[in-house]
């Protein structure tokens, strides 16, 4: 059985979430939506999956690979704009060709997450954490053998450590390795995806903390999304850079430069000369001094 | 910085920043200005559009300053939504009287 995955590609209302990759692999509950879709459809019996990505295919594509990890045949195509769903079916499949899954999962847009359509994920932040909340029962999936639900809507991932002196309140998800320190509580509607760390006496309510990130001690995150030091209400679609690591910061370890970064490394020696001239003419208030990415209220 | 005395009020107005560049001039300022007896402190951060911790340590100065005092009221008045975020963030928010924009 086939079927047509199309990648949300640009979100007006959610620029935070696609800062640093395409939309479909923003994280939610440990994996990339696009995930969450694959493994929907082949458990429904799709065997080849065509994913349509107009935004930053090739990570969409180093994501996936070729598709084994769910036992599908695996293709991401690279389209200049998104499709619309009539659009893909005119462009990718043949009318009248058999073996595809049946309606609506022959061809689906990715703009919410499998089972939960009237919960749309990129109409708002508070969509977005509306949508993860409800998704938090169903993404234990068969696949999903390293999760377990400690105690009933507490879910806790593999070589989590949370500490006995730290509080977990339903319902809460705690990704892979993540650190909840003596003190903290967490929950209720919190979700820490994998890797982050929750510090001593820090408070996470009704807020989703993304991969990689650092709350610091006795902060207080309620009705936020928080990733790296971005720090969005999803309740006002406020935003700000938070300026001190010891608040909050992404652990990340620093992107690999790209290929042709790495070839202008070598010409260094000359660039030192060059860029202080370079500086002088093009100074400019650096971007890190704002706080506010929306426009003044 | 502008700082006003408005008969018991003082009020403090006109902040572009409140950062390690320039918080300890503003505590300085504010508190050669604290009027000895009781009275209403206005800060006004209607055009404040970055602090970090610096900062924020200067507001707390201020409350405990205030605080010392019987009688005397602090309030923030028209934080913009991202200083906001920061005083919930540091859990700041509780000590002050915030007047919304």
């Amino acid at each position: 059985m086939k079927a047509l995955l199309i990648c949300p590609a640009i979100r007006p209302a959610v620029p935070q979430l696609s800062e640093d990759g395409p939309l479909a692999l923003a994280p939610i509950l440990g994996e990339g939506i696009v995930s969450h879709w694959i493994e929907h459809l082949a458990l429904l019996g799709a065997r080849e999956v065509r994913v349509i990505a107009a935004d930053r295919a090739s990570l969409v594509r180093a994501a996936l690979g070729d598709g084994a990890r769910w036992g599908v045949r695996l293709e991401v195509l690279a389209p200049t704009v998104e499709p619309t769903v009539a659009e893909a079916t005119a462009r990718y499949r043949t009318a009248g060709e058999a073996g595809w899954l049946p309606a609506p999962h022959d061809v689906v847009l990715m703009n919410h997450l499998p089972g939960c359509a009237g919960l749309p994920l990129f109409e708002s932040y508070a969509t977005w954490f509306a949508a993860l909340l409800a998704w938090m029962p169903r993404a234990l999936t068969p696949a999903r053998v390293r999760m377990t639900e400690i105690r009933p809507g507490i879910w806790v991932g593999r070589h989590a450590h949370v500490s006995p002196q730290a509080e977990l309140i339903a319902p809460c998800w705690i990704g892979d390795q993540v650190f909840v320190e003596p003190g903290a509580v967490v929950g209720p509607g919190a979700i820490i995806e994998n890797r982050s760390v929750i510090e001593d006496e820090a408070r996470v309510t009704q807020s989703w903390i993304g991969p990689d990130t650092f709350v610091g001690p006795m902060t207080a995150l309620a009705s936020s999304l928080a990733w790296g030091s971005s720090l969005t209400n999803w309740r006002t679609d406020s935003s700000l850079q938070v300026p001190d690591p010891f608040l909050m910061c992404s652990l990340a370890p620093p992107a690999a430069p790209a290929p042709e970064e790495s070839a202008r490394a070598g010409w260094a020696p000359a660039a030192a000369v060059i860029s202080p001239l370079k500086w002088l003419g093009s100074w400019r208030e650096p971007a890190h001094r704002t706080q506010n990415s929306n426009p003044p209220a | 910085m502008k700082i006003e005395i408005q008969g018991e009020c003082l009020r403090i107005s006109e902040i572009q920043e409140l950062t390690a560049v320039n918080s300890a001039q503003f505590r300085q300022q504010v508190n050669a200005a604290l009027p000895g007896s009781p009275a209403t402190i206005e800060i006004d951060l209607a055009q404040t559009r970055f602090v970090d911790s610096s900062g924020l340590g200067a507001l707390f100065a201020i409350y405990r300053a205030t605080a010392q005092r019987d009688g005397m009221i602090l309030r923030l008045l028209n934080p913009r939504p991202e200083v906001e975020q920061l005083l919930e963030l540091t859990q700041m928010r509780q000590l002050f009287d915030i007047m919304p924009r």
